[in-house]
């Protein structure tokens, strides 16, 4: 595997818009060429170079035989992997919004946090989050009907609000707690939340939605019944029955108000 | 200014596709050239300046549209350059993109087809914006309470006199109905039926409405007419309402040289099936009337497949479109004016009724035998964006294009139109007449859609050589160097050169100013004090639109004295 290694030159004081940060733009560029891409740091353009070290393996490998690893800060970087569609990305640490816009596949980890709308409207591949993540995870962009549709995202840690906002596919894993409205108009997509969530569901048409610990559950959702899935007691609900919709959304337990 | 040895089509004065040189000085044509840049279009496609008659690009309704849709905003952008400012929207494009867009096909002129007067000010504050080309709004009247009420009292003289008022308070070029009476009954989550369903409150019917509009738009002998969305537009066998409007008003005469009455976006309006289920095309029953009836024209209102967004005054279609198709929906009351509403949609190959739909658009351009009544247009952004006109151009050349197009749509497009026993393909000739000298000629406009000496110093030139290319097997080029011009001139300037913008003059805004006897117009301005008193939001002095919204106008002069 092609190792391309970045790091930032001096902390980031406004965002910096990296979007040809991904293995399908560098695969078949040398290391030179790699930092004459361009960027851009708040409204003023420049070369990926001016503002990182890189380094790496010089000879151009295919872009499924690319990995490019972020090494410091990149919190304020965004839109790194966006549209890729092979290959991987490792950030040591925390990772900027909009990581992974509308990938179709190869994978992206980030052992740090990750920043908001990450995965926004991707359609394959894999995102892994070690540490916690910001609003709208897999979400669809102001106004758009379809966030994600397909590929995976898992976080270790808790997520933000919105989680899998118009989500029209794929699976969303999140190990800890998720914020306020997770699956908000879901439509067709899967979300499994390890421990709390506050009002899911909202909208959904059809999809499902697992929380593992507590929810506070919408009175437009009908209790069913309680199963047993993968040894744990569930209640099952049906909705959201304010727009006709026929999702599911599985709860342990329940905040009062709800069933 | 020169343009040299171009393959020149220009209907209106019978050049049908000659080498000739056209001339342009101080922005007009002219016989001879004094001096001044020499353009060699030698194997190019001289055609004067696109005119289109039919486009919502300015205006509350589009400002709605890109309100509501943020992410058609992100589709299209291109960043400003030294000299361009920045584009957004596909479907919805911001005011800047208009202009760039248009010139970049090679059109000049376009109309803004429906502003009410309420609204105006915000029409023109948005038509300012549009660079390059020259633009005008027609005004909203079939919904309005003053018309209404002159129709009911039988008081032709007044209703022309309101349509004067009418026209020079939105600084509008003229009369546009939309679902006449139906918009009105809107206001009480009702509709009208067909064309002799009263209005409530009014007791008028909206074939009353039409004919008293029409007789006033003759009166006044504006350069346009009456320029109609029918009744039950957008329905499963809306074509009867159609034909049944068309026969009740085939009495009336135009008071100049042109069409009586022009029917917008026809292929919303030539529907059968009595649902959806047995939807299907009636498009050979209306482009046979039309055949008969001369005095008639229309425009295609063609579909193209992807996202578009509707808008229009019609609000009861928009309230069905956003139940039909869960869609967001914008739903506008304007006071005594009218009603509105904006819904975006998305139209699929694959979905029957949009596959019928777009062979519906195609029959009526090519199943109309004169070209002169059957004008250009996806009615932008409805059927879909006006950037769209080089695949519909290409469309109506090729038979091959056609057939390659059914392959990929649902089969009941073969099956529910008469599109595959089509097959007629235009010539350049018919491209020059149904998207520049017929659309010209519809609005009135007599210095645009020709090349004639006086006309407007407008011209196209398209990287296409006649001579060498057949549009019928190499659609593919056509749409290629349609999309592209390789020079626009606009009022004898160059303002695109190998499709990219070189200039970005401001065009003019044409508005009619039609005069009516002195008695006519007092009634009209009691009536008016009275309704601004009683009913109105805003005061009249803050209602007219006042010539500093109007910096570039053309004022055309009409009317009765």
């Amino acid at each position: 595997m092609r190792k391309i290694v970045i790091v930032p030159r001096r902390e980031f004081r406004v965002p910096v818009e990296a979007e040809r940060i991904s293995p399908d733009v560098f695969a078949p560029l040398a290391i030179e060429e790699i930092g004459k891409i361009e960027v851009w740091e708040g409204n003023r353009k420049t070369a990926l170079s001016d503002l990182f070290e890189v380094s790496g393996d010089d000879v151009p490998a295919k872009p499924e035989e690319t990995l490019i690893s972020l090494s410091g800060d990149f919190s304020k970087v965004k839109r790194v992997g966006e549209n890729m569609t092979r290959g991987r990305i490792a950030a040591e640490g925390d990772l900027g919004m909009h990581a992974g816009n509308g990938m179709s596949g190869g994978e992206i980890e980030i052992e740090g946090r990750a920043g908001d709308w990450l995965g926004r409207e991707m359609r394959g591949g894999k995102i892994t989050v070690l540490g916690e993540a910001g609003d709208y995870v897999g979400a669809g962009y102001r106004g758009e009907s379809c966030g994600m549709r397909g590929g995976e995202i898992l976080i270790e840690g808790s997520a933000g609000d919105y989680l899998g906002e118009h989500l029209c596919g794929g699976t969303i894993t999140v190990l800890g707690n998720a914020g306020d409205f997770p699956g908000i108009a879901n439509r067709g997509g899967v979300i499994t939340i390890g421990g709390n969530a506050h009002l899911p569901g909202a909208e959904m048409a059809s999809g499902t939605i697992t929380i593992k610990g507590r929810a506070k559950v919408l009175p437009s959702y009908q209790y069913l019944e309680t199963v047993e899935i993968d040894g744990l007691s569930l209640k099952k609900f049906f909705g959201d029955l304010v727009d006709n919709g026929k999702g599911e959304l599985y709860a342990a337990s329940v905040e009062d108000g709800g069933a | 200014m020169i343009i040299k040895g171009g393959f020149v089509c220009d209907p209106k004065n019978g050049i049908l596709g000659e080498e000739m040189d056209i001339c342009i000085e101080c922005g007009k044509i002219v016989e001879k050239s004094v001096g001044g840049d020499v353009i060699d279009a030698r194997g190019m496609l001289v055609l004067p300046g696109g005119v289109d008659a039919h486009a919502h690009i300015a205006g509350a309704k589009v400002n709605s549209g890109r309100i509501m849709r943020p992410e058609d905003g992100r589709r299209g952008i291109e960043p400003r350059t030294k000299l361009l400012r920045p584009s957004t929207g596909y479907t919805v494009p911001n005011c800047y993109a208009m202009g760039y867009r248009y010139a970049r096909l090679g059109y000049t002129t376009a109309f803004e087809a429906a502003t009410p007067i309420l609204e105006s000010r915000h029409t023109h504050e948005e038509l300012e914006e549009i660079p390059i080309v020259d633009k005008g709004a027609l005004t909203l009247f079939g919904n309005n309470w003053e018309v209404l009420e002159c129709v009911r009292d039988g008081d032709l003289e007044k209703l022309a006199a309101f349509v004067a008022w009418g026209l020079r308070a939105s600084r509008g070029y003229g009369v546009k109905v939309v679902n006449p009476g139906g918009g009105e009954a809107w206001g009480f989550g009702g509709n009208v039926k067909g064309i002799d369903d009263p209005v409530p409150n009014f007791g008028v019917t909206p074939r009353e409405i039409i004919r008293y509009l029409m007789r006033a738009n003759e009166i006044l002998g504006l350069p346009h007419s009456v320029h109609l969305h029918t009744n039950n537009l957008g329905k499963p066998g809306n074509y009867e309402t159609t034909l049944e409007t068309l026969k009740a008003v085939e009495d009336i005469t135009a008071s100049r040289d042109r069409q009586v009455l022009h029917v917008t976006h026809m292929q919303f309006s030539a529907y059968g099936g009595t649902g959806w289920r047995d939807f299907e095309s009636k498009a050979p029953e209306i482009a046979e009337y039309f055949n008969h009836h001369d005095q008639f024209t229309m425009d295609m209102g063609q579909l193209i497949f992807g996202s578009a967004t509707t808008m229009t005054a019609d609000a009861p279609l928009e309230y069905g479109n956003a139940r039909l198709l869960h869609a967001k929906w914008s739903n506008h009351d304007i006071e005594l004016e009218e009603s509105s509403g904006v819904v975006p949609l998305v139209y699929g190959r694959k979905m029957p009724i949009n596959a019928i739909q777009w062979a519906i658009g195609l029959e009526l351009a090519l199943l109309t035998k004169n070209p002169w009544q059957v004008i250009m247009t996806t009615d932008h952004p409805n059927g879909g964006p006006f950037v769209n006109y080089p695949e519909v151009v290409t469309l109506l050349m090729s038979r091959v294009k056609r057939e390659e197009e059914l392959k990929s749509l649902h089969e009941l497009a073969s099956k529910r139109s008469s599109l595959p026993s089509i097959e007629r393909e235009m010539d350049w000739n018919d491209i020059a007449i149904v998207t520049r000298a017929a659309p010209a000629r519809i609005l009135g406009l007599s210095e645009k859609g020709h090349l004639g000496v006086g006309a407007d110093g407008d011209v196209t030139i398209f990287d296409i050589n006649p001579a060498d290319v057949d549009p019928s097997k190499d659609h593919r080029k056509v749409k290629e160097a349609l999309a592209k011009a390789r020079y626009t001139i606009k009022a004898g300037e160059v303002v695109v050169r190998d499709g990219d913008i070189t200039a970005v003059p401001q065009g003019r805004t044409y508005w009619v100013d039609a005069s009516v006897p002195e008695d006519q117009a007092e009634k009209v301005r009691a009536d008016l004090v009275e309704k601004f008193a009683k009913y109105y939001s805003i005061q009249m002095s803050n209602y007219m639109v006042q010539d500093a919204y109007v910096t570039h106008p053309r004022v055309v002069k009409a009317g009765v004295i």
